[in-house]
C-alpha cells in the first residue's frame, strides 16, 4: 500500500514538475512591450476608420509595401508593382498562398474590395488618387489612377493601410478593430482594453513575412502584450523591475538611467523628430527677412546637441528627417551657426548691438517673444534658445504654454518665435507646416507667399514620378529655407530600452520603428 | 425622516443644472480643439471643417449644452470624438476599476485613521500621540504623484514584493490604495481623537469608571463607539474626494479608471469625454454628501428638525 502511495506521489509530482516546466516554457514565449506615450489611448484597431493607431496594429494587419529604416520601400503583400511612365496606372503582383486570421483568402478581390472602403472616412485621402482597381488575374490589381501619385508607395506602407479581412469588416461593422481585428498579420487580437493593454498571440499559420525581415513566419515570441503606461516614470521603473521587456520610446532624459542598469540595452534607431523654431514673419521685427536671416544663424545646433541631448541624435540644418532624400538640398540653403553673419545682418537691418549687450533700433530695444509649451526637454531646449538669442543681441522672454492648449494660442498670431518638434518622415511635411492654407497651426511661421505657394503646388499635386516629386520639394524645401521662416534645431534619435536577459534582438532593424517587421525577428531568450 | 429625503433629493436637482453648467463653461473655456487631434498631416481645411460640423462643434456653446443636456435626459452622454466609442461604455469600463479603488481606500483610510486617532486619544499628549499626529499630517501633505513613485521605489523596485504599475493581479491595488489612503487617513484620525477626547469628559464615562471598569475597555468598547458618530458622517462626504484623489494615482500607476480617462480626454480635448468623467465624480460627490446628510440626519434629531 505504501509502495502504491509512494508511486502515485512520485508519478504526480513529475507530472506537475512536468506542468510547471511546460508553463515556465510557455511564460518564456511571452514578452510585454510598453507603447510610446503618444500611442496611448488608441481607441480602435480598425485601419481604415482610425484617427489613432497604435504599433501593434502592424501586428494584426500586413501592408501591401512596408518601409525601411533608410526609407526605402520593400515588398510585402505585394511581391512587385510597376508604375507606368505617366504614372497613370500602378501594377501589383500579389503574393499566393495568404489567408487572414478567419481564414478568408487574400487575393486580388481583395484589393479590389478594401480600397473602396475607405470611401467616405477621415483616411480617404490615402487613396484619393486612385480612381479603381481592376482586377487582372485572382493575384494581380491594377490601379487606375484620377492623377498621378508619386506618394502611393509611402501611403501603402502605412500602418493605415494595412489590409482588414473584408467579409469580416463587413460583418463586424463599427465593432471591427474594437472586439474583433481580422487581418493577415503575424499576430491575432486575443483581448483590447483601450488605454491599458493589448493581448495578441502568434498566427500559426502565418508564413509570407515581409522581405526586410529575416524570419518568414510564424514569429518566435508566442504571446505579446502591448501595454500602455502614460506615465513615463512609471514605464522606466517597470523596465528596471523586470515587470515589462521593452519600452518603445525613451525620453532623452532616462537614456543614462537605464544606462546604468546591468539588464538593460538601450538601442537607438534613426529618429522621425526635427526640432525646429518657426519664425512668425507676420509680427515686427521678423516681418523683415533680414532679422529672421540674423535670427535663424544664431542658433548653436552643435552647442545644443551637446548640452541638451549629451551628443545623442545629430545637428538640423534644414526642416527634414536626413533620410529623405528631399533634405539633400544645395548646401549653400542650410541653416547652421554663424555668430559673424548674424551679427552683420542684424546690424544692415538697423539693429545695432546697445551697451547693455541688446540691440537696438529707432531706440526700441530688440525684445521677443518665445513660446514653448510645458515638457520639461522644450523647457529647458527653450532656455538654451533663449542663451543663444541672448548672445546676438535678441532679448526673447519664454510663454510657456500646456501642450494641449498651445496649437489653440497659435491660431491667435500672438507669438513671434516658438520652439517645437514634429515627427514625421515625409517631405510632404513642408505642406502642412508652411501652406498658406494652414495659417496659425500648423502654419505658425504665418507664411503666406505666392511663390511658395505655387512651389507648394507643383510639389504635392503636379508631381508625375517619385524623382519628379523629390525634385520638386528640393526646390520649395530650398526656397523656404532662402526665406528663414524658421531655424532648424535638433533631429533626435528613437531610444528603445529592453531587458537583454529577456529579449534577443536581430543585428540590424530593418524598419523605420520596431513594429511587425522586427518584432518578427525578435526572441525570448531561454 | 421621509420628508427629509424628499427635500434633499429635491435639493440635489439645481445643483445638478448648475455643476452641468460650470462643467460645460470650463471645459469649453479651456483653449484646445479637439479636431487639431483628429487631422492627420496631409488633411485639408475642408476635412476639418467637415470633422467640426460632425461633431456639432461649429454650433454655439448654448445649443452644443442644450444639446448635450437634451441627450443626457435621454442617458445618451454622446459620442468620443477621438476616442470614437460611446461615452457611456467608456465610463462603464473604467468606473468599476475608481470604484474598486476607492472603496478599498475609503476601508483602508478609515480604520487606520479610526486606530490611529484611538491611540493618539487614550495616550493625549505623549510621545505616542504626537507621533501619530505628525506622521499623519506628513501623509496627507505629500502630494499622491510623488508619494505614489516614493511607494514604488520602496515596494516595487527595492523591496520587489508588489508590481509596480497595472491591475492585472490583485497586489497590483496595494499601493493604489496606501498613496490615496494615506492621505485621507489625518481627516478620521483627526476627527477619531477629538471625539474621543470629547467623549471621555461625559458622564457616563465617569460612571463607568466608578462602577470599576477596567479604563481599557471603557475606552475600546464604550468612548470609541460613541465617537465614531461624527467619523460615519464624515465618510459619504470622502466618497467624492477619495474618488478625485484617484486621478493622478490612477495615472501614475498606469491603472484604468475614471482619473486616468479623465487626464487621456483633457490631452486630447475630447469634450464629450471630459464632460463624461467630470460628471461622474460631481454625481459622486453629491450622492456623498447626500449620504453623509441622511446618516447626519438619522443620528441627530436636531438636523431633521432644522432642515423642515
Amino acid at each position: 500500500m505504501k509502495q502504491h502511495l509512494r508511486k502515485a506521489f512520485l508519478i504526480g509530482g513529475t507530472a506537475l514538475m512536468t506542468l510547471a516546466g511546460s508553463a515556465s516554457m510557455a511564460w518564456s514565449q511571452e514578452a510585454t512591450f510598453v507603447m510610446s506615450t503618444n500611442e496611448v489611448g488608441a481607441p480602435t484597431y480598425n485601419p481604415i476608420k482610425g484617427a489613432m493607431l497604435n504599433i501593434a496594429t502592424s501586428m494584426l494587419y500586413d501592408r501591401l509595401v512596408v518601409q525601411d529604416a533608410d526609407q526605402s520601400y520593400h515588398p510585402h503583400l505585394a511581391e512587385s508593382w510597376e508604375e507606368a511612365p505617366d504614372g497613370m496606372l500602378w501594377t501589383f503582383h500579389l503574393r499566393q498562398g495568404v489567408k487572414f486570421h478567419n481564414d478568408e483568402p487574400f487575393n486580388a478581390a481583395t484589393i479590389a474590395a478594401w480600397i473602396p472602403m475607405f470611401t467616405g472616412t477621415d483616411n480617404e485621402y490615402l487613396v484619393g488618387a486612385i480612381d479603381k482597381v481592376e482586377v487582372v488575374d485572382d493575384y494581380t490589381v491594377k490601379f487606375v489612377m484620377k492623377h498621378p501619385e508619386p506618394n502611393l508607395l509611402y501611403n501603402l506602407s502605412s500602418v493605415f493601410m494595412g489590409i482588414p479581412a473584408p467579409k469580416a469588416y463587413q460583418e463586424l461593422g463599427d465593432n471591427f478593430g474594437v472586439t474583433a481585428a481580422i487581418g493577415t498579420g503575424p499576430y491575432k487580437l486575443e483581448t483590447f482594453a483601450i488605454g491599458q493593454e493589448t493581448v495578441l498571440v502568434r498566427n500559426e499559420d502565418y508564413k509570407w513575412g515581409a522581405s526586410l525581415s529575416e524570419n518568414k513566419g510564424p514569429a518566435k515570441i508566442e504571446k505579446l502584450t502591448f501595454r500602455e503606461i502614460p506615465e513615463e516614470s512609471t514605464a522606466f521603473l517597470e523596465l528596471k523591475t523586470g515587470g515589462v521587456d521593452m519600452l518603445l520610446a525613451v525620453p532623452t532624459d532616462f537614456i543614462g538611467e537605464l544606462k546604468k542598469e546591468a539588464n538593460v540595452e538601450v538601442l537607438t534607431l534613426p529618429g522621425l523628430d526635427v526640432a525646429y523654431m518657426p519664425i512668425n514673419v507676420t509680427q515686427a521685427p521678423f516681418d523683415d527677412i533680414k532679422v529672421r536671416e540674423a535670427t535663424a544663424f544664431a542658433i548653436n545646433q552643435k552647442e545644443i546637441l551637446a548640452s541638451i541631448y549629451g551628443g545623442v541624435g545629430s545637428e538640423a540644418h534644414n526642416f527634414l528627417i536626413s533620410a529623405l532624400p528631399e533634405s539633400k538640398v544645395d548646401p549653400k540653403f542650410d541653416i547652421s551657426y554663424d555668430p559673424a553673419r548674424s551679427a552683420k545682418v542684424f546690424d544692415e537691418a538697423g539693429w545695432k548691438l546697445g551697451d547693455d549687450g541688446i540691440r537696438v533700433k529707432d531706440g526700441k530695444p530688440l525684445n521677443v517673444k518665445l513660446w514653448t509649451q510645458s515638457d520639461t526637454e522644450f523647457k529647458r531646449l527653450t532656455e538654451a534658445v533663449q542663451a543663444q538669442l541672448k548672445a546676438v543681441g535678441m532679448n526673447a522672454e519664454i510663454t510657456v504654454y500646456d501642450s494641449s492648449a498651445i496649437k489653440d494660442q497659435y491660431k491667435k498670431n500672438e507669438h513671434q518665435l516658438a520652439v517645437r518638434s514634429y515627427n514625421w518622415n515625409n517631405a510632404d511635411i513642408l505642406d502642412w507646416f508652411f501652406s498658406g492654407e494652414r495659417l496659425g497651426y500648423p502654419n505658425i511661421s504665418m507664411w503666406n507667399d505666392p511663390k511658395s505657394e505655387e512651389l507648394d503646388k507643383k510639389a504635392l499635386t503636379e508631381s508625375k514620378t517619385v524623382n519628379e516629386r523629390i525634385a520638386n520639394f528640393k526646390t520649395y524645401h530650398e526656397y523656404l529655407l532662402s526665406q528663414f521662416v524658421f531655424a532648424p534645431i535638433y533631429q533626435p534619435v528613437q531610444n528603445i530600452g529592453y531587458n537583454k536577459e529577456r529579449l534577443k534582438l536581430p543585428a540590424a532593424i530593418h524598419s523605420i520603428q520596431i513594429d511587425a517587421i522586427s518584432i518578427m525577428d525578435m526572441e525570448v531568450a531561454e | 425622516m421621509l420628508s427629509y429625503i424628499v427635500r434633499r433629493l429635491l435639493l440635489l436637482i439645481p445643483v445638478f443644472f448648475t455643476v452641468s453648467i460650470i462643467i460645460f463653461g470650463i471645459i469649453h473655456l479651456v483653449p484646445g480643439d479637439p479636431v487639431d487631434n483628429l487631422l492627420r498631416i496631409g488633411s485639408t481645411p475642408e476635412q476639418k471643417a467637415i470633422i467640426t460640423a460632425r461633431y456639432g462643434l461649429d454650433k454655439p456653446l448654448v445649443e452644443q449644452y442644450l444639446l448635450w443636456l437634451g441627450n443626457m435626459a435621454q442617458g445618451d452622454l454622446g459620442d468620443a470624438i477621438v476616442m470614437r466609442r460611446p461615452v457611456s461604455a467608456l465610463l462603464a469600463q473604467n468606473i468599476p476599476f475608481s470604484l474598486r479603488l476607492g472603496a478599498a481606500a475609503l476601508l483602508f483610510s478609515t480604520l487606520l485613521g479610526i486606530a490611529a486617532g484611538t491611540l493618539a486619544a487614550i495616550y493625549k499628549d505623549s510621545r505616542i500621540d504626537q507621533s501619530i499626529m505628525a506622521g499623519i499630517l506628513l501623509g496627507s501633505t505629500l502630494p499622491s504623484f510623488w508619494l505614489g513613485l516614493l511607494l514604488i521605489l520602496l515596494f516595487s523596485v527595492q523591496l520587489g514584493w508588489l508590481p509596480v504599475s497595472g491591475a492585472r493581479s490583485w497586489q497590483a491595488i496595494i499601493l493604489p490604495v496606501l498613496t490615496i489612503g494615506l492621505g485621507g487617513t489625518a481627516l478620521v484620525a483627526r476627527v477619531t481623537r477629538i471625539a474621543m477626547l470629547e467623549t471621555m469628559q461625559k458622564d457616563f464615562v465617569l460612571l463607568l469608571h466608578a462602577k470599576g471598569l477596567p479604563a481599557r475597555r471603557i475606552q475600546l468598547r464604550h468612548v470609541l463607539r460613541h465617537a465614531l458618530m461624527p467619523v460615519v458622517t464624515i465618510l459619504g462626504l470622502r466618497i467624492g474626494w477619495i474618488l478625485g484623489g484617484a486621478v493622478t494615482v490612477e495615472f501614475v500607476f498606469a491603472r484604468p479608471g475614471l482619473g486616468t480617462l479623465l487626464i487621456k480626454a483633457l490631452n486630447q480635448h475630447d469634450y464629450p469625454v471630459m464632460q463624461g468623467c467630470l460628471l461622474m465624480l460631481a454625481i459622486a460627490v453629491m450622492l456623498g454628501t447626500l449620504i453623509g446628510d441622511l446618516v447626519q440626519a438619522a443620528m441627530d434629531p436636531r438636523v431633521r428638525q432644522a432642515m423642515t
